[in-house]
C-alpha cells in the first residue's frame, strides 16, 4: 500500500518537474523580451547578452509619449470580442444544424467552408480592399470585426461541430419530447453540456482575433488600428532600436495574457465540467 | 431570468398548439410535421453562417481567379486585357515563360511543401504530448498551462522580431547560449546561412504553434469518458498502451480537425517568413512570392495566377488529407 503510494507520488514529482521544464523552455523567450525591454538600447547591445543590468522604464515612457497605447488597446478589445460574440452566434447555430441534422451534404459544407482559408490573404486583398473602399469599412472597427468573424468563423463551426458530434443524441431527444424548440436545446441543453469546449473555442476566437496583423494594418490607418498595427508602427522604420521595440510588444502583448491568465482557471473549470460520457 | 422563463412559456404554448393541432390529424402526421418544422429550423441557423462565407470565398476567389488570366497591373486595375494562360505558361521566341516556367515558384513549391509536412508533424507529436502533461494533475499546473499557451498568443508580428533578435549572430542570445553549452564552436547567422535557414523557420514555427495543438488535444481530452481508465487501470494494461488502443483513436476526430486547420496555415504561412528572412530566395515560400509579384513588382495578374495556383494546391492537399483521413472521422462520430 505505502509503495504504490510511494510510486504515485513519485510520478507526480517527475510529471511536474518534465511540465515545468517544458514550459521555462517555451516561456523563455516571451522572458527574454520582457527582460529587454527594461533595458538600456545600448545594455540591450551588450556583448554576450547580460541577465543582470540596471532595470530602467525609458522606453515605456517614450512609448507612452509618442503614442497611445490605450487608444490601441481599447480598438482590440473592442474588435476582438466584438468578432468573437458575432462568431458564436453564426458558428453554435450551423454547428448544431450540422450535427444533429447531418444530410449528404453536411460534409462537403465542412470542405467547402476550409476553402476560405485556402487562398493567400495578399491574394484577395485588392479585391476585398476595393470593397471596402466602396462600402465606406476601412479603417473602421466594423470592417474589422467583419473581416475576422468570416476568417475565424470556419475553425470555429469545425470545432463547434466536432464537440456537439460528442455528445450523445438521446439528450437532445429527451428535451425534444418535453417540448423543446431547437433554439432552447441550444440554449438550455448543449450550451451547459459542451460549455468546456465552447469555452475553448471562444478562447481560441479571441486570441486569433488579438494576434491578427495582415488584415489591421491594410484595411486601417489610425482611428481603427489595434495594437499590431502599433507593433508595426514601431518595428518598420527603427528596427535596430530593440528595446523600444520590446517594450511596445510586451505592452501588445500584455493584456491578452493577463486575460488568458485570468480565464484559463475558468477554461480548466469549464473544461473539466464539461465531460459528459 | 424573467425574460427567459417567458419565452419558455410562449414557446411551450405554442408548440402545445401546434401538437393540440396536428393530434386531430393523427399521430404519425404529427411526428412527422414537427420534425419537418425542425429541419427547416435547422436549415435557417445554417444560412448566416454560408451567406457571410459566401461572401468571403466565394466572390474574392472568383475575382482572384479571374484576374489571374488577365496583364493588369496596380496601377491600371481598371484598364486590362484578357490574355488567357499567359501568365501560367508561355512559348515566345524559343523559350518558356510564366509562372511553370519560373524554378524560382517551384523553390517556392518546395519550400513550403518542406516546411508544412516537417512542422506539421512536429507540431502534432509535441502538442499530444504536452496536452498530456498538462492532463495529468501536478502542482502548479494553472501557472504551467498559462505559460505553455503564451507563444501562440503573441502575435506573429512580435515573436517573428523577437526570435529575430535572438537569434542574431552578434547579439544573440541564441548563440551565446549555445556557445555556453559547447553546442556550436562559433557564432552562426541562423536566418541568413542557406544550410541552417529553413529549419529555423520551422523550429519558430514549431514553437509558436505547439500550443494550438495542445489546447484542442487537451479539450478533447477533457471530454473524454473517464470509465474507460478506470476500467484500463483495474485491468492492469500499460498507459502506454491504453494510449494507443483508447486515447488516440478517441481524441482523433479533434486531432484531425486541428491538422487540418494547422495545414492549411501552414500551406499558406507568410509574416513569420517574411519578416524573419524578407524576400530571401533561400526560403521563399508560396506565399511570400505571390505577395512580391503582387506588391513589389505591382503585377495584380501574375500575382493572382500565383495565388490560384497555390488556392489549388491548397485544394488538392487538403481534399486528398480529408479523404485519407475520412475513415476515421466517420467511424468515430458513433463512439
Amino acid at each position: 500500500m505505502l509503495t504504490l503510494k510511494q510510486s504515485r507520488r513519485l510520478q507526480t514529482v517527475l510529471i511536474a518537474t518534465l511540465a515545468w521544464l517544458v514550459a521555462l523552455a517555451i516561456f523563455f523567450p516571451i522572458f527574454w523580451m520582457i527582460l529587454t525591454s527594461f533595458k538600456t538600447e545600448i545594455d540591450a547591445f551588450a556583448t554576450p547578452p547580460q541577465l543582470f543590468f540596471t532595470p530602467t522604464l525609458e522606453n515605456y515612457v517614450h512609448i507612452d509619449e509618442r503614442s497611445d497605447y490605450f487608444h490601441f488597446a481599447w480598438n482590440s478589445v473592442v474588435i476582438s470580442f466584438g468578432s468573437t460574440l458575432a462568431g458564436m452566434l453564426l458558428a453554435v447555430p450551423a454547428a448544431y444544424s450540422m450535427a444533429f441534422f447531418e444530410t449528404k451534404r453536411t460534409k462537403s459544407t465542412l470542405l467547402w467552408m476550409l476553402s476560405t482559408k485556402m487562398l493567400p490573404p495578399v491574394g484577395v486583398l485588392v479585391p476585398i480592399y476595393l470593397l471596402f473602399k466602396d462600402a465606406g469599412l476601412l479603417d473602421t472597427k466594423t470592417g474589422l470585426v467583419i473581416i475576422y468573424t468570416l476568417i475565424n468563423l470556419p475553425i470555429m463551426v469545425w470545432m463547434v461541430y466536432t464537440y456537439f458530434k460528442e455528445i450523445p443524441k438521446d439528450i437532445l431527444e429527451a428535451a425534444r419530447l418535453d417540448g423543446a424548440t431547437p433554439a432552447q436545446e441550444i440554449y438550455r441543453v448543449l450550451l451547459p453540456i459542451g460549455k468546456g469546449g465552447l469555452a475553448s473555442t471562444v478562447l481560441l476566437s479571441l486570441i486569433l482575433c488579438w494576434n491578427e496583423a495582415f488584415w489591421s494594418l491594410n484595411l486601417t490607418a489610425s482611428s481603427a488600428a489595434p495594437l499590431t498595427a502599433m507593433v508595426a508602427s514601431y518595428s518598420s522604420p527603427e528596427g535596430l532600436f530593440w528595446a523600444k521595440l520590446s517594450a511596445v510588444s510586451t505592452l501588445a502583448c500584455a493584456p491578452i495574457l493577463i486575460f488568458g491568465w485570468l480565464s484559463q482557471k475558468q477554461l480548466v473549470r469549464g473544461l473539466s465540467f464539461g465531460a459528459v460520457k | 431570468m424573467d425574460i427567459t422563463s417567458t419565452t419558455t412559456q410562449g414557446a411551450t404554448s405554442a408548440a402545445t398548439k401546434r401538437s393540440l393541432r396536428s393530434a386531430r390529424k393523427g399521430g404519425r402526421a404529427q411526428l412527422s410535421g414537427l420534425s419537418r418544422q425542425r429541419i427547416r429550423t435547422a436549415w435557417l441557423f445554417l444560412l448566416p453562417m454560408i451567406a457571410g462565407l459566401g461572401f468571403v470565398a466565394g466572390w474574392p476567389l472568383l475575382r482572384t481567379i479571374y484576374l489571374g488570366f488577365t496583364d493588369a497591373t496596380l496601377s491600371s486595375i481598371d484598364s486590362y486585357a484578357f490574355v488567357g494562360f499567359e501568365n501560367y505558361l508561355v512559348y515566345d521566341n524559343g523559350e518558356w515563360y510564366g509562372l511553370l516556367a519560373d524554378g524560382l515558384w517551384w523553390q517556392a513549391v518546395w519550400n513550403t511543401l518542406y516546411l508544412t509536412v516537417l512542422s506539421v508533424s512536429i507540431e502534432t507529436v509535441l502538442g499530444v504530448l504536452i496536452a498530456l502533461i498538462l492532463h495529468a494533475k501536478f502542482p502548479g499546473r494553472g501557472l504551467v498551462r498559462a505559460a505553455i499557451l503564451i507563444p501562440w498568443a503573441i502575435p506573429t508580428v512580435v515573436s517573428a522580431k523577437m526570435w529575430g533578435w535572438m537569434l542574431h549572430d552578434q547579439f544573440g542570445i541564441i548563440n551565446d547560449l549555445f556557445l555556453k553549452l559547447h553546442l556550436i564552436s562559433e557564432p552562426i547567422a541562423w536566418t541568413v546561412n542557406p544550410d541552417t535557414v529553413l529549419g529555423t523557420i520551422i523550429a519558430v514555427d514549431v514553437w509558436k504553434t505547439t500550443p494550438f495543438m495542445a489546447l484542442l488535444t487537451l479539450a478533447a481530452l477533457q471530454m473524454l469518458p473517464k470509465d474507460c481508465y478506470e476500467a484500463a487501470r483495474v485491468d492492469g494494461i500499460h498507459p502506454v498502451k491504453v494510449f494507443f488502443k483508447v486515447t488516440l483513436p478517441l481524441i482523433k476526430p479533434a486531432l484531425v480537425v486541428a491538422v487540418v486547420f494547422r495545414m492549411l496555415d501552414a500551406l499558406r504561412i507568410f509574416d513569420l517568413v517574411y519578416i524573419l528572412t524578407s524576400n530571401s530566395e533561400d526560403t521563399i515560400v508560396m506565399s511570400v512570392y505571390a505577395r512580391q509579384a503582387l506588391i513589389d513588382f505591382q503585377q495584380i495578374g501574375y500575382g493572382s495566377a500565383a495565388s490560384t495556383l497555390l488556392f489549388l494546391l491548397v485544394f488538392g492537399l487538403t481534399l486528398a488529407y480529408i479523404f485519407a483521413t475520412r475513415l476515421k472521422l466517420d467511424g468515430s462520430g458513433d463512439h
